[in-house]
């Protein structure tokens, strides 16, 4: 064994241990186990008092994009005079680490514009997806660029009509993105295109994996349909025609015990779906759930989602996974995005209250309320390890500390 | 051949009536009206929602320039029916096809005369989304070819049915707020400057060309389809177009449908800014803001919109006052109606909304009515002839700003008198092969 093999394994040793480390860490967007939820967080689940412990704010520019965190670091971006900045902020000072700029259109057509997707943490890289269909390797500790490609051009793909939002999977040695028809999967490490998928609109969700006893896929929302492709080459297995008004598909997917969750705005509601066989088979089908940008999180067997526009006015209610049942509904909160931290809902108002309240399927009963942002919110805010992250859509952040 | 079968629907329907109201799957053995929906948009199926819960629709055909929406809404109609419409991209093919005793209409307003036409010709009765017509010349030609037919036309006016629309109008006919001089419509909104919306390549699920139809063939852009129409003068007239029939027709419900005697209106895009229309881009067209003045013979009429600002220190952002002697009587939308007397140690008088939900309507009643009509043969309550009447208003308010000067009306001959500028407005000039009703 050469001297250079074996460095080569202590490091991957290393990256498997700091790996594991980063276990409980919010890695990637709806946390590392996909599902919108921090468990063993360690935290009582409501704030102490009516003011929040604020810990230190920055500003990141306009745009929609959710944070990652490492145990030093936490990830965002935002738009600031026609660049796209990718910000690596300390969790202790939330000082600037360093910052990673890019030209970018502010593309505000019907929105505030900015970037709409999260970034992706893999080991030592941070992978960033730009609106318009470029992706971006970032050394994560320095932000210097190990490589980039502009998928949407590579792979002879058209984009979504507001751009590109969901953000990149790291599944195995491949990066996905959700462009064109089904996505396009790219070596991780060079950024080669691996398998592409047809010259259609996508929708605006991110991959979610799918292990089945067969072959391992991964379940691309479309601009008309939901789509399940192999890892290894992208062939479809199956499709659900999935139609909205604006080919606007961006929730993503839960899956659970052998059956798929999905829920899209404009008119179109939600469905349950048994996997397994050929097709999915419609479980149940409800309109009373119609998930806009923000996908559901599921907790035993109690679905939290946000149900309608959001600029008309969205409520938050509980479903039954199984029947898709409406066990409560919030009809003034106005919310703007959420998490689960164990078994606590962590709401954030579109006007920057943190609210908190028990995941139960009795209802909704808030057990505290701290103001922390002001301006717009609609991004869901991020619990990592002892800390709250949030964002207006004009980049304000805020770092709230809670008692452990 | 229409008496014949009035008379075997009226039998089956006594039938009907007799059982419970039913859930809505149990209702399909009891169908009878066959009904097509041509429009297949968030209104049109607001309204066939309220059709398939009624209890005695089949629902035949959903017409729609949209493969998508068809697509989607027939579906939505087998998951809540059971029927498995037939979809059609033109409504001439599906009148040809079909035997339709209902047609529901809730296209853009520059299809509204020539489908309703049609459907009268194929011999069913139609349920018009209002306005009735684009221009003043379609509604006539509408409410003429109506009324040489036996077919009911209702029109969706659903303010006319609403259960406190109709107490405040109880409150305000009894006298409530003494006599009348003048009435103020109002809807207020946020807004500000508009940037241009990209063009694009219409998508593949959509007939652009057939969308358009008889208006002009302009670039496709998100911002007209789906659901942003109101606001492109080519297929609709704006606010007032919109909203203004509502509040416009409360005005002529309280006068017994006495037609003002001249109309002046200014407006224009201060705010919104210049519209654009070019090979790249566009915005809309219709004004940011209107006023329009009414003038009727024994009081005034006087609409205001804007979309910037907010409502204001008003307490409601829309509906209309009722300006009496003994106080205020304010019809509104979710707000219900508020009588605020004139004398401030008098209590105010408060009624709530009875609406649907989530979308704010009183569509449920305005069918029971519709079908009450085809049944008996009496006028419906928003009957073609109402509708048309407060349609002429609204369109002789954009006329009146688009001419920037008032214009007389005389509602016996239906003509602006002496003025053959304004009466070339009454009209358009229809696209390559469509003809101009009437």
């Amino acid at each position: 064994m050469t001297v250079a093999v074996r460095s080569v394994l202590f490091f991957t040793a290393c990256l498997l241990l700091l790996g594991i480390c980063q276990g409980e860490e919010w890695y990637r967007w709806r946390g590392p186990n996909l599902d919108g939820r921090t468990v063993q967080a360690n935290w009582s689940g409501r704030f102490r008092g009516d003011q929040a412990n604020i810990k230190w704010r920055a500003s990141v520019g306009t745009g929609f994009s959710s944070f990652v965190a490492t145990d030093e670091l936490v990830f965002t971006s935002g738009h600031i005079d026609g660049q796209t900045i990718v910000n690596a902020l300390s969790r202790e000072s939330g000082d600037v680490a360093w910052k990673f700029a890019f030209e970018a259109p502010l593309d505000d057509r019907d929105f505030e514009g900015g970037p709409t997707s999260t970034p992706t943490i893999d080991g030592p890289f941070i992978y960033v997806v730009s609106r318009l269909g470029e992706l971006f390797c970032l050394d994560r500790l320095t932000g210097q660029l190990s490589w980039k490609v502009n998928v949407a051009n590579q792979a002879d793909v058209r984009l979504p009509g507001w751009g590109c939002a969901g953000a990149p999977l790291v599944v195995g040695n491949l990066v996905i993105i959700n462009i064109g028809e089904s996505g396009v999967a790219l070596n991780k490490d060079d950024g080669r295109i691996v398998w592409r998928s047809e010259d259609r609109e996508s929708g605006y969700a991110t991959p979610v994996p799918l292990k089945s006893d067969e072959k391992d896929a991964v379940v691309i929302a479309s601009g008309k349909s939901y789509k399940a492709v192999t890892l290894e080459s992208g062939e479809e297995l199956w499709s659900i025609r999935w139609l909205t008004s604006f080919n606007c598909n961006a929730a993503d997917p839960i899956i659970h015990d052998g059956q798929m969750f999905l829920s899209s705005g404009y008119n179109r509601g939600a469905a349950l779906y048994q996997l397994g066989g050929t097709d999915p088979k419609v479980v149940w089908k409800s309109k009373e759930m119609k998930n806009q940008i923000h996908a559901s999180v599921l907790l035993d067997e109690s679905l939290f989602g946000i149900d309608g526009d959001m600029e008309a006015g969205a409520r938050f209610r509980c479903l039954d996974w199984g029947t898709g049942e409406v066990l409560w509904s919030e009809e003034e909160l106005r919310p703007g995005g959420f998490t689960l931290v164990d078994d606590a809902i962590l709401l954030l108002t579109e006007d920057g209250d943190l609210v908190t309240a028990p995941a139960t399927r009795q209802g909704w009963t808030p057990t505290s309320r701290v103001h922390v942002l002001d301006g717009k919110c609609w991004t869901a805010p991020v619990f990592s390890n002892g800390q709250i992250f949030c964002r207006t859509i004009q980049g304000e952040v805020v770092c709230v500390e809670v008692t452990q | 051949m229409h008496l014949k079968r009035r008379s075997f629907l009226t039998g089956t329907t006594a039938a009907a009536a007799l059982t419970a109201a039913p859930a809505i799957h149990a209702a399909s053995k009891d169908k009878q009206y066959r009904v097509a929906l041509i429009g297949s948009g968030w209104w049109g199926m607001n309204i066939l929602r309220e059709a398939i819960s009624a209890g005695n629709t089949k629902v035949v055909a959903l017409c729609d320039v949209d493969q998508d929406r068809l697509e989607i809404n027939a579906e939505e109609v087998n998951d809540l029916s059971g029927d498995s419409p037939n979809v059609y991209g033109d409504f001439r093919e599906l009148f040809d096809k079909e035997s339709v005793d209902i047609a529901i209409i809730a296209t853009p307003d520059h299809w509204h005369a020539l489908q309703t036409i049609a459907a009268i010709n194929a011999g069913a009765h139609v349920f018009i989304e209002k306005p009735t017509g684009h221009t003043i010349g379609e509604s006539q030609a509408m409410l003429d070819v109506s009324q040489r037919s036996d077919r009911i036309v209702q029109v969706g006016l659903h303010r006319r049915i609403g259960p406190h629309h109709v107490s405040a109008m109880r409150f305000l006919k009894d006298g409530g707020a003494g006599d009348i001089g003048m009435v103020r419509m109002f809807v207020h909104s946020k807004g500000g400057e508009e940037r241009p919306t990209r063009n694009d390549e219409p998508p593949e699920n959509l007939d652009w060309e057939m969308y358009c139809g008889p208006a002009p063939l302009r670039p496709y852009c998100r911002r007209i389809h789906p659901g942003g129409f109101r606001n492109f003068l080519d297929f609709a007239n704006g606010t007032l177009g919109d909203w203004g029939v509502h509040w416009l027709d409360q005005v002529l419900w309280w006068a017994d449908q006495e037609m003002p005697k001249s109309v002046h209106s200014v407006g224009g895009r201060p705010i919104a800014g210049e519209a654009v229309l070019n090979d790249r881009e566009q915005t809309t067209d219709a004004p940011d803001h209107q006023i329009a003045t009414y003038q009727f013979e024994n009081f005034s009429a006087h609409w205001e919109h804007r979309r910037f600002a907010g409502k204001g220190p008003e307490q409601s952002s829309v509906g209309c006052y009722f300006l009496g002697t003994k106080g205020t009587v304010h019809i509104g939308w979710r707000d219900g109606w508020t009588f605020y007397p004139s004398d401030e140690k008098k209590p105010t008088i408060h009624e709530d909304a009875q609406l649907q939900e989530p979308d704010g309507h009183n569509i449920r009643l305005l069918w029971a009515d519709f079908i009450g009509a085809i049944e008996s043969g009496r006028r419906p309550i928003a009957d073609i002839s109402v509708g048309h009447q407060a349609t002429t208003l609204s369109l002789l308010g954009m006329l009146s700003m688009k001419l920037g000067r008032s214009v007389r009306w005389d509602s016996e001959k239906q003509t602006i008198p002496g003025d053959t500028e304004a009466q070339a407005l009454m009209r358009r000039d229809y696209r390559g092969d469509w003809t101009y009703p009437g």
